[in-house]
Formats: structure tokens, C-alpha cells, sequence
């Protein structure tokens, strides 16, 4: 009983519970900002119906202090990031569908599987617990930048402590995830025969897997700082609260930065990797075609992450690191637009000439596409040192990248859901919820994520307590931040038929096919849906094909399964 | 249904999953490694005055410490060697020597910790000594990790050599990547943070 549910070593059991948890995780980060928004819109008045509920000490009469709206913010980032949507499109899409696209029984070791995510579960549970130790959750923001860090409240300590075992976590998902797609491919599989997804699994295994560990040694670094005294980080002749500090000095508050974001570029592409993967998954199983460029794909993901390990000095632009370096990372980063712009490229043209179904999965695949093109292009200023320097730190960043994660990764991850929840439960989700789902979320997220580049255009700093109401440049703008904030709580509102869906549909939903999508991946045609417990195949397929052969000239179907040896 | 290629080597790849997942494993141990070396080339180069390292710590000590552990590298591979040629009970002694002498190099080193604090010296006292402590406690918990590690295979974890040889040997060899990697940082750490 235990061993079956809660510590399985199947991998649809674990990838499960990574999606059960990692979408709870979702819904507490978005249930920050919703609470935020509030303050940005009507700064300074009392939060209605739930304001009593966050203590004298947070919220005064309901009213929000600057310290519990840091708070805020800085777990709202950590949590959409590390708990849930990195472990939501690797820790549950990589777990499920890794083995059975590749026609292999299981992970390659169940066991770390297992201790992979009950490492997560436990850096989670750290991460929450902040918000109940004395001076509350980090407020340091998501990046901890230092001396800040350092001298933050107890939760900070937390915050390095839950992120030690996030990145313990991440070592062991991927290195079953790379020796999983190595070794165990079904014979036939051949590399150039994989689905995209597991090409972009992969990359994003290799990404977490070398990208991490620095941050791990800058935790460990800043953890010393915060607990034994060490002056890491604080350069010398460091005033706080007016007070000199007295530590030994002669760090260097840098430092942080560059391990960090040696980390968190990389950490970017994990975190839109996958969802490029879901997407390209669904584009070709819903205009009936082939992918576009194929190969080209691969080799531009694969530069990708390659490329992801040169680019991280581009945050820090406005560090004062000279023109010559500066004049590196812009080069790098201006390079790696290029394989985003091939993947996409070939995404696009993957519809021309297609008889596109417009399934609920599909609707969500094909916001991605305009909705990364956003955050993709409204990224190059950035990458750019004279062009970011006055963007820098302003809302133009949060409208820039909140459109490559969240109507990027969040809807690919939404179409992932769709897609593949017959082959988990065997049923159908309602395609009429989804479609409401799909309408109101696409226009919400417009709605909170494009006036943020307009205030980030008239120089509005993302990091105002007031929403930039002492500013006489932001106050004209304000009306945009009221706007903003309703089209969060109607986003919310709009989750609303998804999460009945979800469960709803286990008992509602219309009994599934085998292959309800006609998809010619080994998961639908070669395993039973929804899933055996063990093994996953009754006997390990054989392959004979590439991924995509839809609409074969001459075939019976319009699709062909990989695992089929004649036409 | 069986995980293949658990113990058997996969013709196209030429490895099992045990020795690619160690080698990625220990991939990204020299990224965690290699940043905190980094952190100490750019501290040590960003800093006003930096201390004269081999007068505060205990390179005598150390040097024996070295020496220690590349007499352990040597036997976990002549044990795997001795496993390899079906002689259990010569790779019972020279695994049980390995575990041994990854014990007595902790035992130094908390001598050496031991003088250190005693004369006042603590992660606080200057970025050098910070440092040092962090970098060789995180190596010593990989030591411990693996002595560990090296305890069960020459004890209860010797069983399974009856009924899944293959997949023993596999281990011992994965057993003895990691300890010969751990040797190399420490071999890195003697010279950086010792001598240097």
C-alpha cells in the first residue's frame, strides 16, 4: 500500500506526485501575487475579506507592511520557479512520459527517482515553513542578492537551506533522466527517431544537472555568511542601519551575482525547454504533419544549452564590468536568440499547410507560440547593454520574462495537461471547461503582463511597494496597475472550471481510446491507457520509424505508429 | 519487467547505467567544486592582503593526508581488480583497507581542525580560513559519504556478489570513480589552499 502510493518506485506513480504537488505549488505562488496586486493597485487600504487573516504583524488593520509585501514577492518568485514550474514540466512530464515515449519499463534508477522527489517535497516544505519563523518568509527577493541577503530575517536561512535540497533534488532527476534516455531507448530507437520531447528533456537534464551545483556552492557560501560570520560576500566598510559592520570584510558581493545567474540563465531554458518540447509534441499531432525541421530543431536546442552557459553577465550589466566584457555577453546573448528563433521558426511554419484540429491541448499550444514570440523579442533590449541599462530593474524585466514562463511554459504545460490526461486516467477532460479555461486565462494574462511593459517603458522600478505611486512619472500610469490587478483576480477566477476539470473528469469524463489523438508516439499505440502499474509495455516495442509520420502517402491512416513495421 | 542494462553493457553506448550515471554524477561535482574554487580565485584576487597560507594551516598534517588518500585510491582499485578476478576475500581486505584509510584521513583532519580552532582560528577570522573550512568540511562529508559507501560493499553489501555479480562489480567500480574523484579534489585543495 505505501510502497504503491506514497513511496513508489514506478515512475507514473512519482511523476504523479510531482504534478499533484508542483500544481499545489502553483496555485500557492499565484495566491502570492494575487495578494500583491492588491497592494500595487490600491496601495496603503486594507486588504479586503482575507486581510484579518495575516496577522497584526504582517498587515496592521489589513493594511500590508513593506516588509510582508517583500515577503511576498520574494516567494512568489522562488515558488513559481523552483517548486513548481521546474518540477512540474520535469519532475512529472519527464517522469511520465520519459519511459513510456522511449518504450522503456521504467527509469533507469527507481530508486533515486523516489529519494528525488522526497528531497523536493522536504526543500518545499522548508521553503513554506519560512513564512512561520520569527521576521517571516525571505525578503530578500527571488535572487537573495547579497550583503541584503545576509543581514535578512531568519527566513532567509530557510530560503539557502530549502534550496540546498531543490538542488539535491535536481542532481538526482537528472541524472536519471540522462541515463534513462541513453540507455534505456527501445531497440530501433535511434536518436534521430526520438520525439522532440525527449530531445528537450534531455537538454534540460544536462542543463540542471552542470547548472545548479555553482548555485549550490554560492547556498553554501551565503549559508556561512549568515551562520558562521564569514565575510563572503561583504566587501569591506559595510554600514548597516547606520551601524559599521564588524566582519572581517574584503568579500565580494558580486560574487553572489555571478554564481547565481551561472545558475539562473540556464535556468531559464529549463524552465522553457520542456515546454518548446510539449509544444512541438501537440503542434504535430494536431496538424496531422511531420514536425518542420526536425533535425534543425535538435541541433538548434542543443546549441541552445550550450550557448545558455555563456550569457549570464548580462543580468548584471549595470555591475560596472567595463565595455569589453560587456561587449562579450551582448554578443553571446544577441547568438542565443538565434535557436529560439529556430525553434519557433519551425513551429510556425510546422502549421502551414496543416488541417489543424483545434482541441483544447491544441488552442493552448498555439498561444504559446505569440505569447513566447513576446517575451522572446521583448527580451533583445534587454540583451543589449546600452538598451538595458535604462530598463534595467523595471517592470519592462517582469513583463518580459512573465511572457516566456507564464502564457509560455504555464500554457504548454496546460496543453501538456490536456494531452496527456487520457493516457493517465483513461478519460477525457471536458473540452467546453477548457476552452473557458483557455479564453480567460489567454486574455487575463494579456491583461496583467502587456501593461507591464508599458510602465516598464515610462520608468517604473519593479520593485515599488506603492506600485510607484510616489513617483510623479508613475502616478499618470497608475490606472494600469488598478487594471492589472483585476485581470489577475479574473485569471484567478478563470482556474477555477480547470481545477474542477481536473478531478471532475475522473469520474465524468468520456471514456478515452487507446490512442484518443491518433498520435503516432510509443506512449499512445504501444502501452495500454491508462497505464499498467508495472512495466508499463507488455513486451518492450520494437521501432521502425521516426516520431512523426502523419499523413504518409500511400499509408491506411493518416498516422503511422512508431512501433509499426509496414505502412 | 527487468530494467535493462543494469549490470550488462549496452552494445551502442558501451556502458551501464550505474557507470554513465556515476560519471554524470561526478560531472556535476566539479561544477559544485569548481564554483567554490572560483569564489576562491576571485576572492583571493579581489582582496586587498591575503594571508600566508601555509603558515596558518598544517601542511605537514595535510601532506600526510595526501598521501593517505592516494595509497586508498590505489587499493579500492586493486580490490576492484581483485573482485574482477573472482577473489572475494582479497577484495574484502583491500576494500576494508580503503574504508580504513579514508577513516584515518578524517581522524587527521579533525586533528587538524582541532589545532586550528585551539589557536583561535575561526570561519570568521579572514575569507582564507572561511574558506578552508567550508571547502575541506564539504570534502570531508564526501569522504564520509564514501568510507561509508566503502563499509557496505566490503560488509553486508558483499552479498549480493552470490547472486548478481555482474551488477556488484559494476558498483565496486562506481564506488571506486567516486573515491579516486574525491582524491583528485582533495589532491586540488592540498595545492590551492596549502601551498598556494
Amino acid at each position: 500500500m505505501f510502497r504503491k502510493y506514497v513511496f513508489s518506485l514506478d515512475h507514473k506513480v512519482i511523476g504523479l506526485q510531482y504534478a499533484l504537488t508542483s500544481l499545489f505549488f502553483l496555485l500557492i505562488g499565484f495566491s502570492l501575487a494575487v495578494l500583491f496586486r492588491w497592494q500595487l493597485a490600491y496601495p496603503g487600504q486594507p486588504v479586503p475579506i482575507v486581510g484579518r487573516w495575516l496577522g497584526e504583524l504582517n498587515a496592521p488593520g489589513g493594511v500590508m507592511l513593506p516588509e510582508f509585501y517583500n515577503q511576498l514577492v520574494a516567494m512568489h518568485g522562488t515558488i513559481m520557479v523552483f517548486l513548481a514550474v521546474v518540477p512540474l514540466s520535469v519532475g512529472a512530464f519527464g517522469n511520465y512520459l520519459i519511459p513510456l515515449q522511449i518504450g522503456a519499463p521504467d527509469m533507469a534508477f527507481p530508486r533515486l527517482n523516489m529519494a528525488s522527489y522526497w528531497t523536493y517535497l522536504a526543500g518545499g516544505l522548508v521553503m513554506l515553513a519560512s513564512f512561520f519563523v520569527s521576521g517571516g518568509a525571505p525578503n530578500s527577493g527571488w535572487t537573495s542578492y547579497p550583503p541584503l541577503a545576509v543581514f535578512a530575517t531568519l527566513g532567509q536561512t530557510f530560503w539557502l537551506v530549502g534550496m540546498f535540497l531543490l538542488i539535491v533534488s535536481a542532481l538526482f532527476g537528472s541524472v536519471n533522466t540522462i541515463a534513462t534516455i541513453v540507455q534505456l531507448r527501445a531497440p530501433g530507437l535511434t536518436w534521430f527517431r526520438l520525439p522532440f520531447f525527449i530531445w528537450a528533456q534531455l537538454v534540460t537534464a544536462f542543463l540542471l544537472l552542470l547548472a545548479f551545483p555553482p548555485l549550490q556552492g554560492a547556498a553554501i557560501l551565503q549559508f556561512a555568511d549568515r551562520v558562521l560570520g564569514t565575510s563572503f560576500f561583504l566587501p569591506s566598510g559595510l554600514f548597516v542601519g547606520g551601524q559599521a559592520v564588524s566582519r572581517a570584510g574584503e568579500g565580494n558581493a558580486l560574487l553572489w551575482q555571478h554564481l547565481f545567474w551561472f545558475l539562473a540563465h540556464p535556468e531559464v531554458y529549463v524552465l522553457i525547454l520542456p515546454a518548446m518540447g510539449i509544444v512541438g509534441e501537440i503542434i504535430a499531432n494536431n496538424t496531422r504533419k511531420p514536425l518542420w525541421g526536425y533535425r534543425v530543431m535538435v541541433y538548434a536546442i542543443l546549441f541552445l544549452g550550450f550557448m545558455s552557459f555563456l550569457v549570464w553577465a548580462h543580468h548584471m550589466f549595470l555591475t560596472g564590468m567595463g565595455t569589453i566584457i560587456s561587449a562579450f555577453f551582448q554578443t553571446t546573448t544577441m547568438i542565443i536568440s538565434v535557436p529560439s528563433v529556430i525553434v519557433l521558426t519551425a513551429l510556425l511554419l510546422s502549421l502551414y499547410g496543416g488541417s489543424i484540429r483545434f482541441n483544447t491541448p491544441m488552442l493552448f499550444a498555439l498561444a504559446f507560440l505569440p505569447m513566447f514570440g513576446i517575451g522572446g523579442l521583448s527580451g533583445l533590449p534587454l540583451g543589449l547593454a546600452a538598451s538595458d541599462i535604462p530598463l534595467h530593474d523595471t517592470m519592462y524585466v517582469v513583463g518580459h520574462f512573465h511572457y516566456v514562463v507564464a502564457p509560455g511554459t504555464i500554457f504548454a504545460l496546460f496543453a501538456g495537461i490536456y494531452y496527456w490526461y487520457p493516457k493517465i486516467t483513461g478519460r477525457m477532460m471536458n473540452d467546453v471547461l477548457g476552452w473557458i479555461h483557455f479564453v480567460g486565462s489567454f486574455l487575463c494574462m494579456n491583461g496583467i503582463l502587456f501593461p507591464m511593459l508599458i510602465l516598464g517603458l515610462a520608468g517604473v522600478n519593479r520593485r515599488l511597494y506603492d506600485g510607484g505611486m510616489q513617483y510623479a512619472h508613475a502616478q499618470p500610469l497608475h490606472g494600469l496597475q488598478v487594471g492589472m490587478s483585476y485581470a489577475a483576480w479574473a485569471l484567478a477566477l478563470f482556474q477555477l472550471p480547470f481545477i474542477w476539470n481536473v478531478f471532475a473528469s475522473l469520474k465524468f469524463g468520456r471514456v478515452a481510446d487507446v490512442n484518443p489523438w491518433h498520435a503516432t508516439t510509443l506512449e499512445w499505440t504501444a502501452a495500454p491507457t491508462p497505464p499498467i502499474a508495472h512495466g508499463n509495455f507488455e513486451t518492450i516495442p520494437a521501432v521502425y520509424r521516426p516520431a512523426y509520420e502523419y499523413s504518409v502517402p500511400g499509408a491506411a491512416d493518416d498516422f503511422v505508429p512508431q512501433n509499426s513495421a509496414s505502412l | 519487467m527487468e530494467i535493462p542494462y543494469t549490470a550488462s553493457i549496452r552494445p551502442d553506448t558501451g556502458v551501464t547505467n550505474q557507470k554513465l550515471g556515476m560519471w554524470l554524477f561526478l560531472a556535476s561535482e566539479v561544477m559544485l567544486f569548481g564554483s567554490l574554487f572560483s569564489s576562491y580565485a576571485l576572492l583571493r584576487s579581489g582582496a586587498m592582503s591575503w594571508p600566508d597560507q601555509s603558515s596558518i594551516v598544517n601542511v605537514p598534517l595535510a601532506a600526510v593526508n595526501t598521501g593517505i588518500l592516494i595509497v586508498s585510491s590505489v587499493a579500492i582499485v586493486r580490490a576492484a581488480t581483485a573482485l574482477r578476478g573472482g577473489n572475494v576475500a582479497r577484495f574484502r581486505a583491500l576494500m576494508a583497507a580503503t574504508a580504513t584509510l579514508g577513516i584515518v584521513f578524517l581522524a587527521i583532519k579533525s586533528v587538524e581542525y582541532r589545532g586550528e580552532l585551539a589557536e583561535g582560528l575561526r570561519p570568521s577570522t579572514n575569507n582564507f580560513v572561511g574558506l578552508y573550512f567550508v571547502m575541506t568540511f564539504l570534502h570531508a562529508m564526501h569522504v564520509t559519504g564514501g568510507v561509508l559507501v566503502n563499509l557496505f560493499l566490503c560488509g553486508p553489501g558483499v552479498n549480493m556478489n552470490g547472486h548478481d555479480a555482474a551488477r556488484f562489480l559494476g558498483r565496486v567500480d562506481a564506488a571506486a570513480l567516486y573515491w579516486n574523484f574525491i582524491d583528485v579534489i582533495w589532491i586540488l585543495m592540498f595545492i590551492v589552499l596549502y601551498l598556494l
